[in-house]
């Protein structure tokens, strides 16, 4: 139908985006618009009422920027976004580590009890996380380890390494298998194969895995509850203790500078690629 | 629930396996210590624990009993159980459906925007999940944004009760783990390869069969992928459906967190977590032999 | 080539938040994220969004040294000791101050008691009976402690530690009624009057199963603490009818559902009850004619403390009455610090939610300790909020 009489194969690189009928292209187009206004809608209400003058975040009493200037002298509250930034970060890179190179092991090879460690994974992704955060608690103490970042960490990617996995997984299957082969016989080791040619296939997974990593890592709550002491307590614990007297406006302060900071970062990334 | 049976667990297809060489355990090695000790010994010590007794404060006393799991099989629990799963169950659904447009979208932007428009997927969850669901509540309840939105323009007379309802808890749930279903999608339509797409629609197939019959089963991966990271943490959610949901009917998840707070009696705790996690293996497992069947 | 830079542009944030932080550090030896090396004891003013206080009162009493590290290991609930008591504290003595917080007292003894180091724990009524029975607490020093005379003496000598062998009471508070005068016209005297099938999807209630059979034998007329099963089974019948009518099950912030006008009326803290009233005229507070549970949160020394002495200081700093004062104009509790009360302002004293007249108080009941009844009376509320 449609416009099977004009358009030529692909083998010339003309793209569109996306391909399809213009109707189906508007179509798509319009529905991720309206998923990212479904994203977005909270989030915009959260910038609105970091201005608000109303402690209680119900209604609008007036524009104000003072809890701008409260939360930088909220000391507290500034260093356990650290602490979260800083957990998350480390949290990412070893998940993402653990999670491509478990994936790409499991696929490759044929270990004994392969099957069992394939479903070993999913564990930390279903245990609840009163269970895991108490369990390794226990498990600390007993060896005589001290609660904080470092414990905090390996929990964290303990259960944030299965989300790269299984995402990795996904973009394994139906890998052209002669594409490590090639390389290997071009006199690269598995390793260097591996590095140079399966990665860069696997980038995509690999970076959303890593978002999806620091995203967990970034708001967990309970694991946090068992493992942080006094002086890494990350943001997450910080905020569900300040529910009781009512969320404060700098909490959406903090939110609103980081999220404006990230889209700059972002922006900034994009800028530069544009550049060569 | 083919799809999740497809994705779970991919140990690899036929053609390019190896036996693992030496390097190969090099590399396992350190994977398989960290599992040991913080998945295997912690569910080794829940599994234990279920068979434990408990003291006046609510801890552990290692005293044999079936007690626990005798208790976790009652009805109420079971129903909470299934309840729990029947609300992930849900929640996939509706993710997939409404994520699976837009992760195509995205996936087949032009390469210099795809990283961008991942980013921004993933940034509103940057923020803390108590503003954010905070934020939700203000936007639906009676005295909310959208209730007064549409009286004033006087579409409604009365305010349309939609917090503390099982619409706002799917609600909750589907904000929560929409990203979860986009990213991996976005993964496999990624590495789609032109020529097949284009061809899909210029050899004269409808364009909804050339997506029906194409391109989604291409992207199988990735849906089964999504499918199984929303699925399965959905069951154990507690914190969303508490807020959204007002607490009536509690999940499995508000109700093992209770056992170790409020109800002091971690072992009953641990059994219920014990009997999820059995629950869990035992339908992968069936599914994966189902599958080999076939 | 699909270099990830927008990984490394997280790892740079992270990157430069570290350095940011490290920036800050040097000096600052009472806020809780500080490293180990004690610093010096005085502390820049206004570090936190809390209570302009930082100039502690002038007219402190000397005081001695204790012979510990200056180090003092605070667990408590969160958001329950202003950060300017803290710091005053470190000012006056040179004592450094950790906090952890909880949100709960079984998460406390959770932490506690699976390796936690903590000098001084905020164990409520029954807790403290609890933590006293599991022998988890060491005996006060009350010679170390002589503000303890500031309490009212309403308030010492409790049920749950008698002679206060091992606490000090820190707040306290009735759980009440709250209603929304603008949807509800009624006249609301007691739970009675709460649990109406008018009120049906309307109501807001604790989502604390002790809480809520305690209000079913308050209307029973059973006595709070005798939680046999076959009293319980009593409550069961009445819960049954109750419990359907509720919308919202919130012990965390049940304001939030009464502000945003999806129930009417609902069994709250008092806490909760003075931040209402305050904020709009329309809420009214009730103390149930049935009678109601009060709590007491007090300060206790765990065994395994490292610092006591400290913490005995730290618990005689905060009895002094400008630094109650401090403590109740953050929190619209129940100070039963009677010196302190002399202090305050005239309409903080006025808020019935925060302080109950006579008449109401004696309406109120403590919780005691009912060991693994807890689990027994969870079973009970959870059976019902499934139906």
């Amino acid at each position: 139908m449609a416009e099977a009489a004009t358009a030529v194969p692909v083998a010339t690189g003309r793209r569109r985006w996306p391909s399809g009928p213009t109707f189906q292209r508007w179509f798509l187009g319009g529905w991720t618009l309206l998923v990212f206004a479904f994203l977005y809608i909270p989030i915009l209400l959260l910038v609105v009422f970091s201005f608000n003058r109303s402690k209680l975040g119900i209604r609008w009493t007036g524009f104000t920027t003072e809890w701008y200037g409260k939360l930088f002298s909220n000391k507290s509250l500034l260093d356990s976004f650290y602490n979260s930034l800083i957990v998350a970060s480390v949290t990412t890179v070893l998940a993402t580590l653990f999670g491509t190179i478990g994936a790409w092991l499991l696929f490759r090879y044929k270990f004994p009890a392969r099957r069992m460690l394939g479903l070993l994974i999913f564990i930390p992704m279903v245990m609840p996380e009163v269970l895991m955060g108490s369990s390794l608690r226990l498990l600390v103490v007993a060896v005589g380890g001290s609660l904080g970042y470092i414990a905090m960490i390996i929990a964290h990617t303990t259960f944030c390494f299965p989300f790269v996995l299984v995402g990795v997984q996904a973009r394994l299957e139906g890998i052209d298998p002669s594409l490590e082969e090639a390389a290997m016989d071009l006199g690269a080791t598995p390793v260097e194969a591996f590095w140079k040619v399966i990665v860069p296939y696997l980038m995509p997974a690999i970076v959303a895995g890593a978002l999806m990593s620091f995203t967990l890592s970034f708001d967990e709550y309970i694991v946090s509850v068992f493992l942080s002491d006094a002086t890494s307590q990350t943001l997450p614990l910080k905020v569900y203790g300040m529910v009781k007297k009512g969320l404060s406006p700098e909490l959406n302060a903090l939110s609103t500078i980081f999220i404006v900071a990230t889209f700059f970062l972002v922006l900034i990334t994009q800028v530069i690629k544009k550049r060569p | 629930m083919a799809v999740v049976a497809e994705a779970a667990p991919v140990t690899g297809g036929s053609s390019h396996e190896r036996r693992p060489g030496w390097g190969a355990w090099l590399f396992l090695a350190p994977l398989l210590l960290w599992l040991i000790l913080f998945v295997v010994v912690p569910s080794v010590l829940l599994v234990v624990y279920g068979f434990c007794e408990r003291d006046g404060l609510g801890q552990v006393v290692f005293n044999f009993t079936w007690e626990n799991y005798v208790r976790a099989f009652e009805w109420k629990w079971l129903k909470i159980l299934l309840d729990s799963i029947w609300y992930a169950f849900l929640t996939t659904i509706i993710c997939m459906a409404v994520g699976y447009p837009a992760a195509f979208y995205i996936g087949r932007a032009p390469e210099r925007f795809r990283n961008l428009l991942l980013m921004l997927v993933m940034i509103p969850f940057w923020t803390s999940f108590l503003i954010r669901t905070y934020a939700w509540i203000t936007i639906l309840s009676n005295n909310g944004f959208f209730n007064t939105a549409l009286i004033s323009m006087g579409m409604i007379e009365r305010p349309i009760e939609m917090m503390y309802t099982p619409f706002a808890v799917v609600l909750g749930l589907v904000y929560n783990f929409l990203p979860f279903m986009i990213l991996p999608i976005y993964t496999s339509v990624e590495k789609l390869d032109n020529a097949l797409v284009e061809a899909a629609y210029d050899l004269g197939a409808s364009p909804v069969r050339a997506f029906s019959r194409v391109i989604i089963p291409l992207t199988r991966p990735g849906i089964a992928a999504g499918a199984l990271l929303v699925f399965v943490p959905a069951i154990a959610m507690f914190a969303i459906t508490t807020l959204m949901g007002g607490g009536t009917n509690p999940t499995i998840g508000e109700v093992i967190q209770n056992q170790f707070f409020r109800a002091q009696n971690r072992p009953f705790g641990a059994a219920l977590g014990t009997l999820l996690l059995v629950m869990f293996f035992a339908s992968l497992w069936f599914m994966h032999a189902r599958k080999r069947e076939a | 080539m699909k270099t990830p830079r927008h990984l490394l542009a997280a790892t740079v944030l992270a990157a430069g938040s570290l350095f940011l932080s490290g920036c800050d550090k040097p000096a600052e030896s009472s806020s809780p994220a500080t490293e180990s090396t004690p610093a010096p004891a005085s502390t820049p003013a206004a570090d936190s969004a809390s209570a302009p206080a930082a100039n502690a009162p002038a007219d402190e009493e000397a005081v001695a040294d204790t012979g510990e590290p200056k180090v003092l290991n605070l667990f408590c609930w969160s958001e329950y000791v202003p950060q300017a008591v803290i710091d005053a504290f470190t000012k006056q003595t040179g004592i450094r101050v950790n906090v952890e917080n909880y949100s709960s007292n079984e998460e406390m003894y959770a932490k506690l008691l699976s390796g936690g180091k903590y000098d001084l724990i905020q164990p409520s009524e029954y807790a403290v009976e609890a933590l006293i029975e599991a022998g988890q607490l060491r005996p006060l020093d009350k010679s170390a402690i002589p503000n303890l005379k500031n309490i009212d003496p309403e308030f010492l000598d409790m049920p749950f530690d008698p002679d206060n062998k091992y606490s000090v009471p820190w707040m306290a508070g009735p759980i009440g009624i709250v209603v929304n005068t603008e949807l509800v016209q009624d006249d609301i005297k007691g739970y009675k009057d709460v649990f109406q099938e008018k009120f049906r999807d309307k109501i807001v209630i604790l989502d604390d199963a002790r809480e809520i059979v305690s209000w079913a034998f308050e209307t029973l007329d059973i006595p709070i603490n005798d939680v046999t099963d076959e009293n319980l089974a009593k409550a069961k019948d009445l819960l049954a009818q109750w419990l359907p009518l509720v919308k919202v099950y919130d012990s965390d912030s049940p304001k939030t559902a009464l502000l945003n006008g999806d129930v009417a009326l609902g069994v709250v803290w008092n806490g909760e009850g003075a931040i209402l009233t305050a904020e709009d005229e329309k809420f009214k507070w009730i103390i149930p004619e049935e009678g109601t549970h009060i709590f007491v949160d007090s300060l206790a020394i765990p065994k395994s403390a490292e610092h006591p002495k400290n913490a005995e200081l730290f618990i005689n700093f905060i009895l002094r009455p400008k630094i109650s004062k401090m403590i109740s104009d953050e929190f619209p509790y129940l100070n039963p610090n009677l010196a302190a009360r002399e202090l305050l302002d005239p309409d903080a004293l006025a808020n019935p939610a925060s302080y109950p007249s006579k008449e109401e108080l004696d309406r109120m009941d403590t919780f005691k300790n009912i060991g693994d009844k807890a689990s027994d009376i969870d079973d009970l509320v959870t059976t019902l909020k499934v139906q």
